[in-house]
């Protein structure tokens, strides 16, 4: 089962980057993945990833949403409008999860 | 009665094109102002019945429903809202937003009659039409008659949202019967 490490909500990316980078840690590899919530579809829906990347949603619905697995690993929580939760993928395999507002609302994370 | 409500409530957005769309020319149904007090009544009546819901039903499923009713419907009406002053379009009342109000009134008044599963089963059947009933005039009515692309835009995000309901209020029906 993939395993991740949730973030702070409304979390900027790209700061993490920098934040890592000044660390001298090993940023080299990781990549940020932006998943798009809107007109109630994931997209992509289907996210291939490596670990040790993360993996940013955004909220551009004008309605809440969530980001939550279905194994229970992760939940990002109620996003509103304009909001934006990250993870950080540590484990491979793959996730499926839904919107917890709107189950038709469903995506997948494979990570390798 | 359901039945009878409904024809009732789309005989008054028929009328759209001739009482409520009389500024916007007859052949075009109703303005942007109208159109947008029409939509964000029917956002307030579904987040009214589904405070009902949240107050009367024990059942987890009719709960959440509910739940996501009232923030996706506040949702949407906030955004419109948010639009139209920036549009500077202010929603004019008129006969038909008056009308589904009142027989929303009526729907409210028969649902509190009800408990436990029974109140479940009606709410849910409710929704069902409502959305089959609200999506279809979004869709064949409002659409094709705003003016403005960014309304035009937002009625469509909204219908998306609420055809949405309706698969979920359809999900919910069958899985109380």
């Amino acid at each position: 089962m993939m395993r991740a490490a949730r973030m702070a909500r409304r979390f900027a990316a790209p700061s993490l980057i920098l934040f890592v980078t000044a660390c001298g840690l090993q940023p080299s590899a990781a990549e940020v993945h932006y998943v798009e919530m809107r007109g109630l579809e994931f997209t992509p829906a289907v996210l291939n990833v490596r670990v040790g990347d993360t993996v940013v949603w955004r909220n551009t619905d004008v309605m809440p949403h969530t980001a939550t697995s279905d194994d229970g690993s992760w939940d990002s929580g109620s996003l509103e409008a304009g909001d934006e939760w990250s993870l950080s993928i540590d484990e491979a395999g793959a996730v499926d999860y839904a919107c917890a507002f709107h189950p038709t609302m469903t995506g997948v994370i494979n990570a390798e | 009665m359901l039945r009878r409500t409904m024809l009732a409530a789309a005989g008054a957005v028929s009328m759209l094109g001739t009482a409520a769309g009389h500024d916007h020319g007859a052949d075009k149904g109703p303005n942007d102002s109208e159109i947008a007090h029409i939509a964000y009544t029917a956002g307030q009546i579904d987040i009214r019945y589904a405070h009902l819901a949240l107050a009367i039903s024990d059942n987890p499923e009719v709960r959440d429903f509910a739940a996501t009713m009232v923030r996706d419907h506040t949702a949407v009406n906030d955004a419109a809202l948010k639009l139209l002053q920036k549009l500077n379009v202010t929603p004019t009342d008129n006969a038909t937003s008056q009308t589904i109000a009142e027989q929303a009134a009526a729907k409210r008044a028969e649902l509190k009659q009800l408990t436990g599963a029974a109140f479940d089963k009606a709410y849910a059947t409710n929704e069902l039409a409502y959305h089959r009933f609200v999506n279809k005039t979004i869709e064949e009515t409002f659409i094709p008659a705003a003016d403005n692309d960014e309304f035009r835009a937002l009625l469509g995000v909204a219908l998306k949202t609420f055809k949405t309901h309706q698969g979920h209020a359809e999900h919910l029906v069958e899985t109380i019967q």
